[in-house]
């Protein structure tokens, strides 16, 4: 086990002058795109520039939950076809991705909610996708350590119960992926720094890096909570993006109590159990924007309070590990995902706030569409920048809590 | 995380007393010769800067000011002003 191997997507290549395009950013989204580029659109000649390594950023530290149960009749059949490829994904990479279905539990906590979940359930059901509202009782037989009582801080009226969501190994995804990507040509240069994104008469001409020039004409910026700040440093582009450190936790392993990926918009709390046995469980967003990255013992108690109330069961168990990462939230808390506007070649994918990894699978295949054709595909489009100026803001905050600076 | 604000009238209070209000964006856009682009500029546009920015904070858990201060994101911790803005 301790032997020098050389990691599944082949040896370090060396860093041409040339690409057909170049992709920023060694995560999900990035490693995507380059394998749909590859498979699909038969553009193999792809580089992805990572500062770190593969993996490093929200890829790993997303609590890996996948779901299809949105708001919008727009956001909807992209996480739909998203959570669809896992299976295929896991066939076609041959790399088991170990998708769980084990189905996701949104509990309500008031008639208003229940309400919104109504609407939610109505969006699902129009576009083919399972999902139904149930009682506080139906609840409690699908998840026994519920608590149903009255006597806790936000009781439980009910919830949204949708079976095909779940929990993918984020690893595995980024590993199967970028295996997937090598093997078809690609070149994944990690600890190789994007300095500088070069344009001329309004088109992208190619990307400085730590490593030396590349000349290209497309150029995709897909680094999760630090795209933003890339392409506003590097083009003096702005977008309408805030940054925040979002937490997560595990506690130490227990014996299976969960069978579902449990949450409360209410309480700010989700919890599944790991294949290994720990609950995983998170939320929670810094109220204001920061790349820390770190962890607030203000969160570890908000956290231990709100199991402790819905998941009595779990009093006293300890939390073994925490981290944090990025999330990068727009106003309607959905992505912008655009393409030769205003740079001709520039397509950038971010703005994914915490739901970069469930739409992970379907982004890549439709960016790389969008990227080798110059087409944008009709599922694509309405997440493009220009929403913002054109007062078309989408009604995704509708769906659950308001989580931006604002709150 | 902990984050410390100087409030100019409370002076250093815990940064969980403060809502955050944005990145400091300047003055208002006059209202004559508004276009569409410049106002979503105003609104909602962001640097997301990575180090020192300024920004408003506004005292919800105490006198009720609004006022603006530097803070380094990558660190969370109040901050001088880059020279240049000084």
């Amino acid at each position: 086990m301790l032997g020098k191997r050389k990691p599944l997507w082949g040896k370090k290549k060396r860093l041409k002058s040339s690409y057909d395009a170049v992709i920023i950013g060694g995560g999900l989204h990035g490693l995507a795109t380059a394998y749909y580029l590859a498979k699909e659109q038969g553009l193999t000649d792809v580089a992805i520039i990572e500062k770190r390594y593969i993996g490093l950023g929200g890829a790993g530290r997303n609590t890996a939950i996948v779901r299809a149960n949105q708001r919008t009749q727009e956001n909807v059949p992209l996480y739909k076809e998203a959570l669809d490829l896992w299976p295929v994904l896991t066939k076609e990479l041959d790399f088991n991705l170990m998708f769980n279905n084990c189905g996701n539990v949104n509990l309500m906590h008031s008639e208003a909610a229940m309400k919104a979940a109504r609407m939610n359930v109505a969006t699902a059901q129009f576009h083919g996708v399972e999902s139904h509202l149930i009682d506080a009782k139906e609840a409690k037989a699908l998840v026994p350590a519920l608590n149903i009582s009255e006597d806790i801080t936000y009781p439980i009226h009910g919830a949204m119960y949708h079976p095909p969501g779940g929990i993918v190994r984020h690893d595995a995804v980024v590993w199967g992926l970028a295996k997937g990507a090598a093997k078809q040509g690609v070149h994944i240069h990690q600890q190789t720094e994007a300095t500088a994104i070069h344009t001329g008469g309004g088109r992208i001409t190619g990307v400085e890096t730590t490593r030396g020039r590349i000349s290209t004409n497309r150029v995709l910026v897909s680094a999760g909570g630090y795209s933003a700040g890339i392409i506003n440093r590097m083009l003096g582009l702005r977008l309408p993006i805030s940054v925040l450190t979002i937490q997560a936790m595990v506690t130490q392993p227990l014996k299976p109590i969960l069978d579902h990926v449990v949450s409360s918009g209410a309480y700010h709390c989700y919890a599944n159990q790991t294949l290994k046995g720990e609950i995983a469980t998170g939320a929670h967003m810094d109220p204001w924007p920061n790349y820390t990255t770190q962890n607030t013992a203000h969160y570890i108690k908000h956290q231990a309070e709100a199991l402790s109330d819905w998941l009595p069961c779990l009093r006293g168990v300890k939390f073994m590990r925490i981290w944090g990462g990025l999330a990068d939230m727009t106003p309607d808390m959905a992505p912008i995902m655009d393409g030769n506007d205003p740079v001709g070649g520039l397509y950038m994918d971010c703005g994914w706030g915490y739901f970069g990894f469930k739409s992970c699978s379907a982004v890549g295949k439709y960016m790389a569409q969008y990227m080798a054709t110059g087409n944008c595909p009709d599922i694509l489009k309405p997440f493009h920048l220009r929403r913002y100026e054109n007062h078309r803001l989408m009604g995704e905050t509708a769906a659950l809590v308001n989580y931006t600076p604002d709150n | 995380m902990a984050l410390t604000l100087t409030c100019p009238i409370c002076g250093k209070r815990n940064g969980y007393e403060f809502r955050f209000g944005g990145e400091d964006k300047g003055p208002r856009p006059p209202e004559e010769g508004l276009t569409p682009g410049a106002w979503c500029d105003y609104v909602h546009m962001n640097n997301c800067t990575a180090g020192v920015q300024k920004e408003w904070w506004f005292h919800r858990d105490g006198c009720g000011s609004w006022f603006t201060t530097w803070r380094d994101t990558t660190r969370n911790l109040e901050a001088e002003p880059p020279e240049a803005n000084k």
